[in-house]
């Protein structure tokens, strides 16, 4: 009695796993593998041989520009999206009424996938050299934005970036407002301290996790966007993503293990990102949690 | 052969035993309640008999049938969860009927039954409500009844009334004990509520750490426990350590207690001596004659409690608690000397 | 208690309203405008750009493309994902950090990088440049909004207490899967295949760099007019911005507010 209870268990346990294999299959033939595959062939030269030439090729001047002008991008926005989004979120936030708070949650829920080509194109209608927003400061404010500024460059890829960007932190940030409890407020005017001592000592440090977190999530939307970038500034730009891009396309007749080894680097990059980002929320999660 | 028969059941998670060598036999028709601290095995052993875990050894015996492989929506037990598990997206009645259904039961069966357990719970006029629509107490009841339109042959309660109020929680047990006893039907009753257990149940088994501590009635657990696990888990025990020096004697420190329970330890043996509040007369001034276990004392703390009041005596060192019903007699004050004294069969020895 | 908005609080939120909105509005009113490069306010109106939208041929194409596209993916994920949490739920929680982990690797990968390790890696025929694999890749790309949806959705009722109380009421794995679990996990299933349709139709990267031409979408017609005629251009924006709209309305309307987690919304721009 006690062998057959036993098989029958153990059978069930591991044959728990095969429930899971479907899945699992899934993810290895069509995720993992192929990106294994991708760093395998990023090491290899065309004859077979293991380099790092390829990262060396990717990092050349040429491309390093790339990065950079991604980097930057990523960083630049993600510092606007953050800065403006705390302040945004926290009026938004202290909104004494509630159906405006819901609607402008919402509105942030809403616009944060607007994203991509119909938002590039949005902004070419608006801050095009004949655009609306253009026209009206020429009329209105005498204000001639063009030729210093085109939607087309760096600073319109910017602003419409941050048009997703800033929802996306706002959504972040309103719940760990939320977190910051009023007992801690209160205690604190009580002990004596003033609304900036509070928020130096308490409200910030506290808030921190969720803006680091925020930050880093930010940045790693923006580092890794391709279609908004693509409609709006076709290859006038030089992007990571646009770069790879244009490897699978065909478009750029150079070694293919550049493409690869870009791609790597842009995983290597947006993977720490997302795992300063996992550290960072759960320690927010740790301490508003309490 | 009883009804229920549980042998050697045995259990564990990886490497933490959950229950050990558990053996019980339950007649037809009683309500026997598992009782014990949290972590001490009664769950995971009801679950056993539910189906949903399975003994690492020991067998399961229903009625005669062998039952300890079965899978649990073949085992004809009807179970009553902690959480109600009420089907949310179901009305009462849907929820009711559905154990009858899926035995595909006759349509007009399934009317009849169902408007028969509602009754029985008294809540007949929920029907067409949502589980969320009703409180707590009522939903426990509405579980209770779909647990039983199948007509289970066992029927498995764990811990159902934790998640109560302390009012809904008595008057609920009532119904629960009640309605068992209407039908006759064989029950496990899984609570850590020692009052609980001890009101409604035909017998306890008292468990601790995956091993059973004592089975009996609840008369039976509470004057005499076999072990000091049973003796301090229910209800509350003055505890007298000291040596055994004589045939009915033990000597704690400067105290020597008598009692008539001592068994048979040697002179010599380590022991514990316990003895209830209740069992604790006290009296203001030194009773006359030759009294047994008297010893003189100083009201430390009074604590009133309605009908009785609890004191809280020091005695040769002791601290030593004794319930007293203030009616008819002259108060009681701190600082006050008292004079205590227990009968030698109620104080109950057991080894350290 | 209520007090009123202070001036701070005002003036960002009405800076917050017109950067969300105005690109929107301007949108829609240029679909419908005749000429507009001159002045504030359109000269004038007419729906021409919709009605020669239609006109063209791969108009209807690429909506038939991007509808098949964004249904297809959703079967997929479904049939992948719900049973997969379900079972790592009830029947092997040890695995539940497993599948958070696999669940967040999408986030983490570009959609231009996993374009190029699918397109590298499957450049055979029956594969190749293909639809199919292009539905794999949007799978890959949105199991974490299902999941997330699913998996919420099954948290949120005990959904192990509930198969218990089935089986010791005689119910079949049948009977337990149709009455109890699929029930309970309706809207969760409801809101991740709206969140994963809304997504996949708006999607350009995978589409363009995976098939291209072969499989033209509604997204990549959209960006070629970007370069030819602005008014179509614009009228295609709307509808994407339409359907996306509708798409988060019954998300909200299905699955109560907020449905959406902050990570959720990560997704290629």
């Amino acid at each position: 009695m006690d062998n057959i209870a036993k098989t029958a268990k153990s059978r069930k346990r591991w044959s728990a796993w095969l429930g899971l294999i479907p899945f699992l299959v899934f993810c290895l033939a069509f995720e993992i593998v192929p990106i294994l595959l991708l760093l395998r062939d990023s090491l290899l030269l065309k004859d077979g041989g293991m380099t790092l030439s390829h990262y060396g090729d990717a990092l050349a001047p040429l491309y390093l520009k790339s990065f950079i002008n991604s980097i930057k991008l990523s960083g630049l926005t993600a510092i606007i999206g953050t800065v403006l989004g705390v302040f945004i979120g926290y009026a938004i936030y202290r909104w004494p009424n509630k159906r405006v708070q819901d609607f402008l949650v919402t509105l942030s829920d809403v616009t944060t996938n607007f994203a991509g080509a119909p938002l590039a194109f949005a902004f070419i209608i608006i801050l095009g050299s004949n655009g609306v927003v253009t026209q009206f400061l020429l009329q209105y404010f005498h204000w001639k934005i063009y030729p210093d500024f085109s939607v087309y460059s760096f600073s319109g890829l910017t602003l419409a970036y941050v048009y997703f960007q800033l929802p996306l932190m706002v959504l972040l940030i309103i719940p760990a407002f939320a977190g910051l409890r009023k007992e801690w407020r209160e205690s604190a005017f009580n002990l004596g301290a003033d609304t900036l001592r509070y928020w130096l000592n308490i409200g910030i440090p506290v808030l921190s996790p969720s803006l680091i977190a925020g930050f880093t999530l930010l940045f790693a939307n923006a580092f890794g966007a391709y279609a908004t970038a693509y409609t709006l500034t076709g290859s006038r730009l030089s992007l990571v993503t646009l770069q790879i891009g244009f490897t699978i396309a065909g478009e750029v007749l150079h070694d293919p293990g550049i493409g690869q080894a870009m791609a790597i680097l842009s995983l290597l990059i947006m993977g720490s990102s997302i795992v300063i980002y996992q550290i960072a929320t759960n320690r927010a999660r740790r301490w508003t949690r309490n | 052969m009883a009804y229920l028969d549980l042998t050697n059941i045995s259990k564990a998670f990886n490497t933490v035993v959950a229950v050990k060598d558990f053996n019980l036999s339950i007649e037809k028709g009683q309500l026997v309640s598992f009782l014990g601290p949290s972590g001490c095995g009664k769950t995971t052993t009801l679950r056993m008999i539910a189906g949903f875990e399975l003994p690492d050894s020991g067998t399961i015996m229903l009625n005669g049938e062998d039952i300890s492989l079965v899978p649990p929506n073949k085992r004809g037990i009807g179970m009553v969860f902690q959480a109600y598990a009420l089907f949310p997206n179901m009305t009462i009645r849907e929820n009711v009927m559905f154990g009858l259904r899926m035995a595909k039961k006759p349509k007009p069966y399934i009317e009849k039954k169902v408007d028969e357990v509602l009754d029985l719970v008294r809540l007949s006029n929920t029907a067409k409500r949502y589980p969320h629509q009703l409180s707590g107490g009522q939903q426990q009841r509405i579980a209770l009844a779909r647990a039983l339109a199948i007509e289970p042959r066992v029927l498995l309660l764990d811990e159902p009334l934790s998640a109560l109020d302390a009012e809904v929680r008595v008057a609920l047990r009532g119904e629960i004990r009640r309605i068992q006893t209407e039908l006759g039907i064989t029950t496990v009753y899984v609570t850590h509520d020692q009052e609980e257990a001890l009101s409604i149940s035909d017998r306890v088994v008292v468990m601790n750490s995956g091993l059973i501590e004592q089975i009996g009635t609840a008369q039976e657990i509470y004057r005499s426990p076999n072990t000091r696990f049973v003796a301090t888990f229910i209800g509350t025990a003055n505890e007298f350590h000291g040596i055994v020096t004589g045939e009915n004697t033990v000597l704690c420190d400067d105290l020597t207690l008598t009692s008539d329970r001592i068994r048979s330890f040697i002179n010599g043996t380590r022991v514990v001596a316990l003895v209830r509040p209740e069992n604790v007369q006290v009296f203001d001034s030194k009773p006359a004659g030759d009294q047994l276990n008297l010893f003189e004392g100083v009201i430390e703390t009074l604590t009133f409690h309605g009908a009785i009041t609890r004191l809280g005596i020091s005695a040769s060192g002791k601290h030593i608690t004794a319930d007293v019903n203030l009616t008819g007699r002259a108060m009681l004050s701190h600082h006050q000397k008292v004079w205590l004294c227990f009968q030698p069969e109620y104080c109950q020895v057991m080894s350290e | 208690m209520k007090q009123k908005p202070s001036v701070s609080q005002v003036l960002l939120i009405l800076f917050f309203i017109l950067y969300m909105v105005i690109p929107i509005i301007a949108t829609y009113v240029f679909s419908v405008a005749t000429r507009w490069d001159r002045t504030i306010l359109p000269e004038g109106y007419s729906l021409e750009g919709y009605t020669t939208a239609a006109q063209n041929p791969y108009f209807f194409k690429t909506l038939r493309n991007s509808l098949v596209l964004s249904l297809s993916t959703v079967l997929v994920s479904l049939i992948i994902v719900v049973p997969t949490v379900y079972w790592v739920h009830v029947r092997l929680q040890s695995a539940k950090s497993l599948l958070d982990l696999l669940m967040i690797l999408p986030f983490g990968i570009p959609g231009v990088v996993l374009a190029l390790a699918l397109v590298q890696v499957y450049n055979f025929q029956p594969l190749s440049r293909s639809a199919l694999l292009l539905i794999a890749a949007e799978v890959v790309f949105t199991m974490p909004f299902m999941y997330r949806s699913v998996s919420n959705s099954l948290a949120a009722v005990d959904i192990s207490t509930l198969t218990e109380a089935a089986q010791s009421l005689g119910a079949d794995i049948k009977s337990v899967l149709l009455e109890v679990i699929v029930p309970s996990i309706f809207p969760g299933m409801l809101s991740g295949s709206l969140l994963v349709f809304a997504t996949v139709f708006a999607e350009f990267t995978l589409a363009r760099l995976i098939v291209g031409a072969g499989f033209k979408t509604f997204p990549m017609l959209l960006v070629e007019y970007t370069r030819i005629d602005g008014t179509i251009a614009a009228a295609l924006s709307v509808i994407s911005f339409t359907v996306a709209w509708i798409a988060s309305m019954l998300i909200l309307w299905v699955g109560g507010k907020g449905v959406r987690s902050t990570q959720d919304i990560v997704k290629a721009k």
